[in-house]
């Protein structure tokens, strides 16, 4: 499934901060997804040239000249966020996020909705219990931290689990550790158990 | 030790080290109109490619001290920049939301290669493996990897079994992860021994 999701050309930024996020979080993965980028390079390097326009070297410099030079992104102490793979790190301190908190998952919208995407990461609590729900269309969920289990299996930090929206489960949270996840969605998520409708209508 | 092959390794120091404008415009002028080509075929009109372009040299500039020899070869570094500036700014509400995407393209290495390999030998056996690959397995990586098309896409074009294209695919791929994952060291060994015969 890894394989599948990190030679899927990406083409949407939630699709491409949740591959960064996969590349990035399993040695085997990064490798996998560095070679693919030599062969992106590879014929970059081959490929005819196009001519640019006359002023584009000037509009070049224009643009570096006005550019604030970058902040790298510092180890602040933040034992729950240098967890993280180093591309969300450096999201969420470029952008603002928004935390949804429930009673004991905490949700975080990270990209702007776009053509029914979504990308989210999910903070469930140590030992919560999240009500039984189904996906509507595909999500993907990629373990950051911690592990969750559910009616099927139990889940580890790097694992991919893809869902569409015949599965109806009900995950809960590792009793010690809790779970961070990225979700990726195409499609909402729809809460099936007893009290879905009402989660629907927060979750959504 | 090992030879510099990749005049783009140093230029790319030479930005990071000391903003230098020449090395700068060295890659400006080679790789602009190769981006430019690679930009337009995949699905940008000329001004957008221009302005991705723009873009992508704007963030050499800035990030060249990120850029470590020895996690990719120069191509790729700045390939894999345009492309997630693609991404980023082919979005309907095109402000910009990816804005440090790119740095994390290739984290900061906190282990920078040793000084004095000026460039990882790896990157030079994985362009010669693909050069040796028969045209028709060559076209699969490219239509994947630089025309990004999916593996569904693929076999539809080619007339290729959908699972053939994949493990195709995924055979050279395996194989050029072997290659990265080789140890620097016998890597330029066995490059100095090729330079011995040249």
């Amino acid at each position: 499934m890894t394989y599948e999701i990190l030679s899927t050309p990406v083409n949407s930024p939630a699709s491409l901060l949740f591959k960064q996020c996969l590349a990035e979080i399993d040695p085997e993965n990064k490798l996998l997804n560095s070679a693919m980028n030599e062969v992106g390079g590879y014929f970059l390097n081959r490929t005819e040239e196009t001519p640019v326009s006359n002023n584009l070297w000037d509009r070049v410099l224009d643009q570096t000249k006005n550019v604030k030079s970058p902040s790298k992104i510092s180890d602040e102490y933040d034992p729950l966020l240098s967890q993280l793979p180093i591309t969300l790190r450096s999201h969420l301190k470029n952008n603002e996020v928004k935390w949804k908190s429930f009673k004991d998952v905490k949700v975080a919208s990270l990209l702007p909705k776009e053509n029914n995407e979504k990308l989210e990461l999910i903070h469930v609590m140590p030992g919560a219990k999240i009500p039984q729900h189904t996906h509507e269309g595909n999500e993907s969920f990629l373990v950051l931290h911690g592990s969750y289990s559910d009616e099927y299996g139990s889940y580890k930090q790097g694992s991919v689990q893809v869902r569409s929206d015949d599965h109806d489960h009900t995950p809960v949270g590792h009793a010690q550790t809790g779970c961070i996840g990225l979700a990726y969605t195409h499609g909402k998520i729809k809460f099936s158990g007893k009290f879905g409708k009402l989660l629907n209508i927060i979750a959504n | 030790m090992a030879k510099v092959k990749n005049p783009f390794v140093d230029a790319l120091k030479n930005i990071a080290e000391r903003q230098d404008i020449g090395s700068f415009k060295k890659i400006f002028d080679y790789f602009g109109p190769r981006l430019k080509s690679f930009l337009m075929k995949s699905g940008a009109d000329e001004a957008i490619a221009e302005e991705i372009i723009q873009e992508t040299m704007t963030i050499i500039w800035t990030k060249a001290d990120y850029y470590d020899s020895s996690v990719a070869s120069p191509s790729t570094w700045i390939y894999t920049i345009a492309r997630n500036k693609k991404i980023d700014i082919l979005r309907k509400t095109r402000k910009a939301i990816l804005e440090d995407i790119d740095t994390a393209i290739l984290p900061p290495v906190e282990s920078k290669a040793d000084e004095n390999i000026e460039h990882d030998q790896k990157f030079e056996m994985v362009a010669k493996y693909l050069d040796d690959l028969p045209k028709d397995q060559l076209d699969l990586l490219k239509m994947n990897f630089f025309e990004e098309k999916s593996h569904g896409e693929i076999a539809e074009i080619t007339k290729i079994p959908l699972g053939t294209v994949k493990s195709r695919i995924r055979l050279a791929l395996e194989k050029i992860r072997g290659k990265l994952e080789q140890d620097g060291s016998m890597a330029n060994l066995i490059s100095d021994n090729e330079s011995m015969v040249n």
